[in-house]
């Protein structure tokens, strides 16, 4: 099988387990998904392995996504770097979160790891605030041309109004996990086979 | 104070080097064993390379138990030699069998320990048992594999941690309260798991069990899928809810519970009345009122005389004059009269209550869920999209939903933050109001005067077409005109769109009650002109039979064959009169909705969509355009409907039938004219998905068709020659024939006793007090509601002011603002600078460590909210080198209530 023959070649699979928390079964599963998607066996992806995928393609924040992968501008991203990025959704155990180890950092797939990856999304110049330009541009993927700009003005400017707190005009991290509050990140920003 | 906080912040220091140091020691050999068993499990799947590879890792990283997994492996290898591998494919198996052998030849000399070879076989047989399962389970060797060893590798894990946790629970910088439970917890999971891990019975117990709950969360899951698949229409309503909103949506969720409605109902009146009269009753031409009188013989079956619901079809079971007044039909001896009654009655029981449930249910619903309007924006900008979206379809339906989402919370965004000048306003709408009203008045005395001369025009000869006419031509004039200037005229009001629809729904509601009015004022006339003219054919029928069985000329010897029925002289049978009337109306009805939506909307559209190419102004922008969803008129038509429906089923039993199949033609129709010629409205707005005003008019209409059934079944004796209950004085006498016939007399004396008004009328009196009193309560509950909601919402408010002013202070000499919620300003002041958050750039570095100690200290620090509750149920994973204490003294400060109010520096 494709996962025996893989298996061989994951390079230093006992640490990235040690940080992702994968078990081995998904390192295995991720490695194999890794290598169909390298398509010229270049032992890395670039941006246009991970544009070949279709639900990625209909997303309008599809390259958001792809761009999460490459951090610092960087052209291609090695099998750590893909399990890394794929282990924020990794699903919030309840022992993961009893049993915390102190001394680790906390989990890749924390609550607070979540959301910060989802953050990113939206945080495009990576300044650590949500502008209204960047929500003004996410909200021009999202619903298109069917809304007006003056109306999609108003929206920035309503969510800017409610989830801003000290009045800088921008929606930080602390100020977006506190508007995502209600929210069950853990299990809507999780994917059960990623165990 | 500060002592305090001094020394639980201590107490945590050394509680976390407490930990460190007795955890570390344990943690590796945690994991030592943790991939020493994963190994020695991984090793049956891929006992190859793998094993090969693993044993000198271990040999190179000094394994804390070497030999044990070594062993482990052997064993397990021989064991998948004794299997003989019957589940693996031959070529592998040969390899992987070569393999093994090399391998086994160099492991052998290391097995010893007897004892410890005991345990292996009885894992080996777990294994034999799993094995087969899995593969069948999963047709990938790999998916086999994750299935069986990565549970036990897992659950070995937990134990261990679980164990860990109990040794270390008196360092943990905890509350006592949830030390406890978390060491309850801890030691029944190491209970219940530890049995199953090493020894035999209890593992392979644990495994089967394991293996059924998985099966049960898959079976969960799938039969929740199933469930949804099965709500009918769910994804073309959803499609369409996507495209135009919910407040179409609404109308098509009405139709689909409406249509539900139908279904019970038409069960019930074809299990117990139709089919045992067509599988017991006499046959068709027995009797006189089951065959065609002689005179329409010839034009029975013509299409035209069909069409109208007369010949064969006016015989036949679908109308009341068919059946017959016999107590008991068939071998079964059911009693059809009886049964007729109940199930006339009973579709009305039924309805009222499940109108009166839905409503109930939609109220408790929309209650119950106190809907957080506060960050509706926020959620809707971050969290709209669904990520598991592939399919290019629904990912454009997805687009289609966030924007008209967006559209509804703009319009309801407008609608709240409206300045308005209240006096302009409130005189627009008395206006509007008294317009209407002057409109519905207008219309209404039209429609009776109307009423008045066409009864003066039925007693004369000779009129003219339009004499003849004249009530229908001026209700659907009324109808074509009044609603567009009704609207027209709710411009003025300029309510929200979804109060401006209620009101649009009940003043065509009230005009629509107009239509009804003169529709069973005509057909009482009608009515009760049979009725007079009954008493002479019954005369002539008696006398008709009389002479022809008592008339010379015949033979004396040979009695005289009995009449045919269909010579037999008839009354008119106003019952199947009153029912053609509801079937005509019915269908004419239908096909008056269809042919309008073909020729409104649909030819509209096409000649809109190809004519644009070729006209001089832009037809899809200007004049015609394509026609919007009409709601109300919609909604109203399918209320209008179902009161012709249970006003006209007990008279014509196959009017449900028909209903049913008229609403499902309609919701297919419907939908696909919808999507192909309508746009969506231009304001959008929010409807809830189960429209309580909806249901309020439909009661309404229920308790109106009511009436006249009730008073035609009270007080109007049925026709003597046709239907169930003909030869008795009224229709609910055959209550009273079954309760003295068939029930034991003490009953009928019970019955007769509750009939008594002396215990009605209290009894009544009692519901009313029990009414008013729920009511109070429910009112009063509610307020308490709304204020506690008014009150968390003013919170947030006060607590939004005062960061954003601080903030804006901070800011000016920082460049930064904190975040930092408190309870009140005192505190936000003195914490000020022991919360002074990560500047901007140490933020941004930090994002791009993605997990650094000092996110998850601003991370606590957010999660101290206003509100005074602790969001996190955990204790924030700080680093140990970070050396951040002030997170963690938030965090207790909290936890130990306002007790410090002064920062521990």
């Amino acid at each position: 099988m494709g996962s025996r023959s893989s298996h061989a070649v994951i390079p230093d699979a006992d640490s990235i387990r040690r940080e992702t928390g994968f078990s081995q079964a998904s390192l295995l599963r991720l490695h194999h998904r890794f290598r169909a998607l390298d398509r010229n066996k270049k032992g890395y992806l670039s941006r246009m392995d991970l544009q070949q995928i279709g639900a990625l393609a209909v997303n309008p924040l599809g390259d958001r996504i792809i761009e999460s992968f490459f951090p610092d501008g960087s052209q291609q991203v090695d099998f750590p770097g893909f399990v890394r990025v794929l282990a924020h959704f990794r699903p919030v155990e309840d022992e993961d979160t009893e049993t915390q180890d102190p001394k680790k950092p906390e989990p890749l797939n924390s609550r607070r790891n979540k959301l910060h990856y989802a953050f990113q999304l939206y945080d495009l110049d990576r300044d650590g605030k949500i502008s209204r330009h960047e929500m003004l541009q996410v909200l021009r993927l999202m619903v298109g041309v069917e809304v007006t700009e003056e109306q999609l003005e108003n929206i920035a400017d309503r969510t800017v109004q409610e989830a801003d707190e000290d009045g800088d005009g921008a929606v930080s991290f602390v100020e977006f996990t506190k508007s995502l509050e209600k929210m069950d990140v853990e299990q809507k920003m999780s994917i059960r086979i990623l165990k | 104070m500060s002592h305090q906080v001094k020394g639980l912040k201590e107490e945590a220091r050394g509680g976390m080097k407490g930990r460190a140091r007795s955890g570390s020691p344990r943690t590796g050999d945690r994991l030592g064993r943790r991939s020493s068993s994963k190994q020695a499990l991984k090793a049956e799947g891929t006992p190859g390379r793998r094993g090969a590879q693993r044993s000198q890792k271990e040999r190179a990283g000094g394994s804390p138990s070497p030999g044990s997994p070594r062993r482990k492996q052997t064993g397990r290898r021989r064991h998948g030699e004794e299997l003989g591998e019957q589940e693996r494919s031959k070529a592998e198996r040969t390899c992987q069998g070569r393999r093994k052998r090399d391998e086994r030849a160099s492991f052998k000399e290391q097995t010893a320990a007897p004892k410890k070879e005991k345990e292996i076989p009885r894992k080996e047989k777990l294994k034999r048992q799993k094995k087969p399962r899995s593969s069948s389970l999963a047709s990938s060797a790999s998916g086999g594999e994750s299935l069986s060893e990565e549970e036990l590798a897992r659950i070995l894990e937990q134990v261990e941690e679980k164990k860990k946790l109990i040794a270390t629970m008196r360092s943990k910088p905890w509350p006592m309260a949830k030390k406890l439970t978390e060491l309850r917890e801890a030691q029944e999971f190491v209970e219940k798991y530890e049995g199953a891990l090493g020894k035999g019975k209890g593992k392979r117990l644990y495994a089967y069990q394991m293996l059924m709950a998985k099966k049960w969360v898959k079976f969960k899951r799938d039969f929740d899928n199933f469930k949804t698949q099965c709500i009918p229409w769910e994804m073309k309503i959803k499609d369409i809810e996507s495209h135009f909103g919910s407040s179409v949506a609404s109308y098509f969720i009405f139709l689909r519970w409406m249509y539900g409605v139908n279904l019970v109902l038409f069960g019930l009146i074809f299990g117990l009345v139709i089919i045992p009269e067509v599988l017991m009753g006499m046959p068709y031409g027995s009797i006189p009122r089951k065959t065609v009188p002689r005179a329409e013989e010839e034009k029975a079956m013509d299409f035209s005389v069909l069409w109208d619901f007369e010949g064969y079809i006016k015989y036949s079971a679908l109308f009341y004059g068919y059946y017959n007044n016999q107590r008991t039909i068939g071998w079964l001896r059911y009693r059809l009269p009886m049964a007729y009654f109940m199930v006339g009655v009973s579709v009305f029981g039924y309805s009222l209550m499940i109108v009166i449930r839905s409503m109930a249910s939609n109220t408790q619903g929309s209650t119950g869920e106190g809907e957080s309007d506060n960050f509706t924006f926020s959620f809707k900008m971050f969290t709209s999209w669904d990520y598991l979206i592939g399919n290019s379809e629904t990912a454009d339906n997805k687009y289609a939903s966030i924007t008209t989402s967006f559209k509804e919370s703009i319009v309801d965004e407008q609608e709240s933050n409206k300045e308005e000048n209240i006096h302009l306003t409130r005189f627009l709408r008395v206006l509007a109001n008294f317009l209407i009203i002057c409109c519905l008045c207008g219309s209404g005395y039209l429609i009776y005067f109307v009423v008045k001369r066409s009864q003066q025009f039925s007693k004369m000869q000779n009129v003219s077409w339009y004499e003849r006419n004249e009530v229908e031509i001026v209700m659907s004039l009324l109808g074509m005109f009044c609603p567009p200037l009704f609207e027209t005229i709710a411009l003025l009001e300029n309510y929200h769109p979804r109060t401006g629809l209620k009101w649009q729904l009940g003043r065509i509601f009230a005009l629509f009650l107009g239509n009804l009015y003169t529709f069973l004022l005509a057909l009482m006339d009608d009515v009760h002109l049979k009725l007079a003219n009954e008493e002479t054919i019954k005369n002539i029928t008696h006398w008709t039979l009389f002479n022809y069985y008592n008339s010379s000329g015949w033979n004396e010897s040979v009695p005289r064959p009995p009449l045919h029925p269909a010579d037999v002289p008839r009354g008119s049978c106003w019952e199947t009169a009153v029912g053609i009337e509801f079937m005509r109306l019915t269908v004419s009805d239908m096909l008056v909705t269809y042919i309008t939506i073909l020729l409104g909307d649909f030819l509209r559209a096409c000649f809109v969509r190809f004519m644009n190419y070729c006209w001089c102004w832009d037809l899809e922008a200007g004049f015609p355009s394509y026609a919007e969803f009409d709601i109300s008129g919609n909604v109203l038509g399918l209320i209008f409907n179902q009161g012709m429906i249970w006003m006209g089923s007990f008279y014509a039993p196959g009017l449900v039938g028909i209903n049913v199949l008229r609403l499902l033609t309609s919701m297919y129709f419907q939908c696909w004219a919808v999507m192909s010629s309508n746009v969506p409205h231009e304001r959008v707005f929010k409807a809830s998905r189960s429209n309580n005003f909806y249901m309020g008019l439909l009661l309404l209409v229920l308790f109106l068709s009511l009436l006249p059934v009730a008073y035609t079944i009270m007080s109007l004796p049925p026709s003597f020659d046709c239907g169930p209950f003909s030869g008795k004085n009224r229709m609910y006498d055959v209550l009273q024939e079954t309760i003295e016939n068939d029930f034991p007399t003490f009953l009928g004396k019970i019955f007769a006793f509750l009939a008594n008004p002396g215990l009605i009328i209290p009894a009544i009196l009692l519901m009313f007090l029990a009414i008013y009193y729920l009511n109070s309560v429910s009112k009063s509950l509610s307020q308490a509601n709304a204020q506690l909601r008014k009150k968390i919402q003013a919170l947030r408010e006060v607590e939004k002011s005062h960061k954003s002013v601080k903030g804006k202070a901070t800011a000016r000499d920082s460049g930064y603002t904190p975040k930092s919620s408190s309870k009140n300003a005192t505190q936000l002041q003195l914490t000020k600078e022991e919360t002074t958050p990560p500047s901007a750039s140490q933020s941004q570095a930090m994002d791009k460590k993605a997990q650094g100690p000092g996110t998850s200290n601003s991370a606590s620090r957010t999660a101290l909210p206003a509100s005074g509750h602790l969001p996190i149920s955990r204790p924030p994973g700080v680093g140990p080198d970070s050396g951040h204490t002030p997170s963690q003294t938030h965090l207790w400060r909290s936890a130990s209530g306002k007790s410090a109010q002064r920062p521990p520096h």
